[in-house]
């Protein structure tokens, strides 16, 4: 393995690579930032610069962009609650009302000082134990993602104020029911679509996010009356004290962990790790602000790190990113698999290599940025809703070119806030339906599969999941004895 | 300079000059459909057949969306070429797209993708006959699985196949899964017992020694599988292939058909495409106009067949 770590270094440092590497991170960040455009736009918009490329270099590119818009994504959650990618939205959950109180540049640096140290232990963690988890990523069959599936959505519900959890429970089932719009994954037959193409794929994620976080939250501040006054940022905002970091190291390191084995799975991936990692610094951690912007952040690096286990050990993409990116290395004449790391170990090494160098050097474009990004909220409101709205609808436009989505968009925007309006969450809508899909998808192979017999499906893996569930279903419980003693 | 006063004289001594072409690729990139429309114009540009060659990847509606638009816009796609595949006609059988291939102009299947039947290597069924064996005994011993929904083409190929060794189909399970890859995940860890996917995504894992493939749906043996014998060799003949070809849009006439066709041609012979072909291992194709109808026509009804049977149209 150190021969191996070493050839990947030599391959990583060579200067083109390194060249390609900061170009990688640098559109990736960029691409990132902008509201509505995630990782996979920034990596399908790469691919015809990626073609002229030798393999080593254009795959040490390609990584680069999809960590960087990983890492520059949390900046619109962060600035205007409008995340590009499911990954970050629970980045915005505490990110944005720290923007709004001011403390935006300050949740920019831990955003970035998080997605660094996530990012980089992951890449630790991959050249460490790759071939071991690959391993046990195949324990993970049906029955283990539906299990730890409906343990993320109890998580959302159960770990909310006492008094939000029935509406965090029926946000979540309207997300669950939301994300059953489009073609049935198993029958291929479609439901809800009343029979327009437009919604035979489904309702796109970046349409429901844009619709429910961004452009509800501008149709939200234009009725308010009172705004809260733009406030100022000083550059003393972005420095992290000592005693102000040191709480926050233990929250990255859990995060980064938890995320990281998360992303190993296939199909859960950034997402599910960033949400439970918010849940379970909100829970069990301090709670604080820092600490809601550090997890998700930390987690959604290290898991997005973690999603190339399976891409270069088993050949299996994890997420839409990494499917792409598996065609980029077809296109190279590359098979990405178990002999990869046998036939090609320069590619293999150089590319985890490379990911070291590109944390450095994310960090290192993403902190001078900061204060910059973060006059953006000093902009007038009358400036800045016409800027999110505009965003949001080009993001979405730009995403389906599809008109339809617009209406669409529109209709959903003025529903979530309704339900805002009510003091309905809107965070468990959104968890529902992005993880509706890959619920419904692994449930009912897991019905099909229970037909020869429940008792084959008690194994280790499934038990374990299953003691957590009761576990967290049990919690609210106990929280009652304590908090209401008097009936 | 030269270039400028030919683009400002169009039909003056333009023999040499390669008009422009789109491609309309109804899936997102990276993918087949993508990879392959990629190839293709590489190839009609790099032997100056056509130039430029732009790209454009319209997802939506398992590819409804690209087809109808297509077809709509036909005037002005007078210029364009769609690729597509086999599901195009799955789809349009079980009338999930209005339109279906007759209402676009065949004009050349590119490469095809054959079908394999995979077990993992340490699976008690070693062989075809053996699992036929195993089936016979209680279809519902053995769960199959594939990289797509029930009633496309992992599972029909799987189907035809039982079918024609005497085993109920409805009665064998099958498990889908969203891509060759999670099915793959899914053989490898156990949940299903036999896989049904494209022979191209199964090669690193024969090499790895992780999987072992019981047969083929080809006519002949693949190259890059010399020992995996045929399903016609081993007495079940069924022969599948996931075909990509190219497309003109309605109301091209039959000169511009010829001679998208004559292209078509020069660009699959260049160097540029044989390089391709090798690099993604696909199995060349080359039917071209009434060749590639026909063959259409041939899998619409074998796929209706099945189809039926199956229980997915009526």
């Amino acid at each position: 393995m150190w021969e191996g770590i070493v050839t990947g270094f030599a391959t990583a440092l060579t200067l083109s690579n390194l060249g390609w590497v900061l170009f990688g991170c640098a559109s990736g960040t960029i691409i990132g930032m902008l509201p509505g455009l995630g990782p996979i736009t920034a990596i399908a918009l790469m691919i015809p610069v990626s073609y002229s490329l030798e393999p080593a270099g254009g795959l040490i590119m390609m990584a680069g962009v999809y960590y960087g818009a990983v890492f520059g994504g949390s900046t619109s959650s962060i600035l205007l609650n409008a995340p590009g990618v499911a990954s970050t939205v629970a980045t915005s959950f505490d990110g944005y009302p720290m923007a709004r109180a001011g403390l935006g540049g300050r949740a920019l640096a831990i955003a970035a000082y998080a997605s660094f140290s996530g990012g980089t232990l992951g890449a630790i963690a991959l050249m460490m134990f790759a071939g071991f988890l690959a391993s046990l990523a195949l324990q993970f069959q049906s029955p283990e993602y539906s299990l730890l599936l409906i343990l993320a959505l109890s998580s959302v519900v159960v770990f909310a104020e006492a008094q939000a959890r029935l509406p965090s429970l029926i946000t979540l089932l309207l997300g669950l029911m939301l994300g059953t719009i489009g073609t049935d994954q198993l029958a291929g037959i479609p439901r809800f679509t009343f029979g327009r193409v437009d919604l035979a794929d489904g309702l796109n994620f970046v349409l429901v996010v844009m619709a429910t976080f961004a452009l509800a939250e501008a149709l939200r501040m234009t009725l308010q009356k009172d705004q809260p006054p733009p406030t100022a940022v000083t550059a003393s905002q972005l420095k992290l004290s000592w005693q102000e970091g040191a709480p926050l190291l233990p929250v990255i390191g859990r995060s980064s962990v938890l995320g990281f084995l998360i992303g190993v799975l296939p199909g859960a991936g950034a997402t599910l790790a960033s949400f439970f990692a918010y849940d379970i610094e909100k829970r069990i951690g301090n709670g604080s602000r820092e600490a809601g912007v550090a997890a998700p952040e930390a987690a959604n690096n290290a898991a997005s790190t973690g999603s190339f286990v399976p891409l270069l050990t088993l050949g299996i993409p994890g997420s839409g990113t990494t499917a792409v990116l598996l065609g980029v290395m077809l296109s190279y004449g590359l098979q990405p698999g178990p002999r990869l790391l046998v036939d090609q170990p320069e590619i293999f090494w150089g590319i985890i290599a490379s990911m070291y160098v590109g944390n450095v050097i994310l960090l290192a474009l993403n902190l001078p940025l900061i204060p910059q990004l973060a006059k953006l909220l000093r902009l007038p409101s009358r400036l800045l809703i016409p800027l999110i709205v505009a965003f949001s609808l080009i993001g979405v436009y730009l995403t389906t070119l599809n008109l339809f989505d617009l209406y669409l968009m529109l209709g959903l925007a003025v529903g979530a806030l309704a339900l805002r309006w009510h003091n309905y969450p809107l965070a468990p809508l959104l968890l529902g339906f992005i993880l509706s899909g890959l619920l419904e998808e692994n449930v009912r192979r897991t019905l099909f599969l229970a037909e020869s017999g429940w008792l084959e499906l008690a194994r280790p893996v499934t038990l374990v999941l299953m003691a957590l569930l009761l576990i967290v279903w049990l919690s609210p419980l106990r929280g009652r004895s304590t908090e209401n003693p008097k009936p | 300079m030269l270039l400028l006063v030919s683009s400002l004289l169009p039909g003056a001594a333009l023999a040499a000059e390669p008009e422009r072409l789109h491609l309309l690729i109804p899936a997102g990139p990276g993918g087949g459909l993508d990879s392959t429309a990629r190839a293709i114009g590489k190839a009609l540009q790099s032997s100056d057949i056509r130039a430029p060659v732009s790209y454009e990847n319209m997802t939506g509606g398992g590819g409804g969306r690209a087809l109808g638009h297509f077809v709509e816009t036909a005037q002005r796609q007078q210029q364009t070429l769609l690729i597509n595949s086999t599901p195009l006609i799955v789809r349009s059988l079980q009338g999930l797209f209005p339109q279906s291939y007759r209402d676009l102009v065949p004009i050349a299947a590119l490469v095809a993708e054959f079908n394999a039947v995979v077990v993992r290597a340490d699976s008690s069924i070693v062989s075809w006959p053996e699992l036929i064996k195993a089936l016979q005994a209680d279809p519902r011993s053995v769960t199959t699985g594939g990289g797509s929904v029930r009633g496309s083409m992992d599972h029909v190929v799987l189907a035809q196949a039982l079918e024609a060794t005497g085993i109920n189909p409805r009665a064998a399970r099958y498990l889908p899964y969203d891509g060759g890859g999670k099915a793959m995940v899914a053989l490898l860890g156990g949940e299903i017992d036999v896989l049904s996917t494209g022979a191209g995504e199964v090669l690193s894992y024969v090499a790895s020694d992780d999987v072992r493939v019981l047969a083929i749906a080809a006519d002949k043996r693949l190259a890059q599988l010399p020992d995996v014998p045929t399903l016609s060799e081993l007495g079940t003949p069924v022969v599948f292939a996931n075909w990509r070809g190219l497309f003109a849009a309605p109301g091209t006439t039959a000169a511009q058909t010829d001679r998208l066709i004559a292209e078509i041609e020069a660009a699959t012979g260049s160097n540029t495409w044989q390089q391709s072909l090798a690099q993604y291992a696909w199995t060349p194709l080359n039917l071209t106009g009434a060749d590639f109808t026909l063959y259409l026509e041939a899998q619409e009804q074998q796929l209706q067949a099945i189809l039926s049977e199956l229980g997915f149209i009526r």
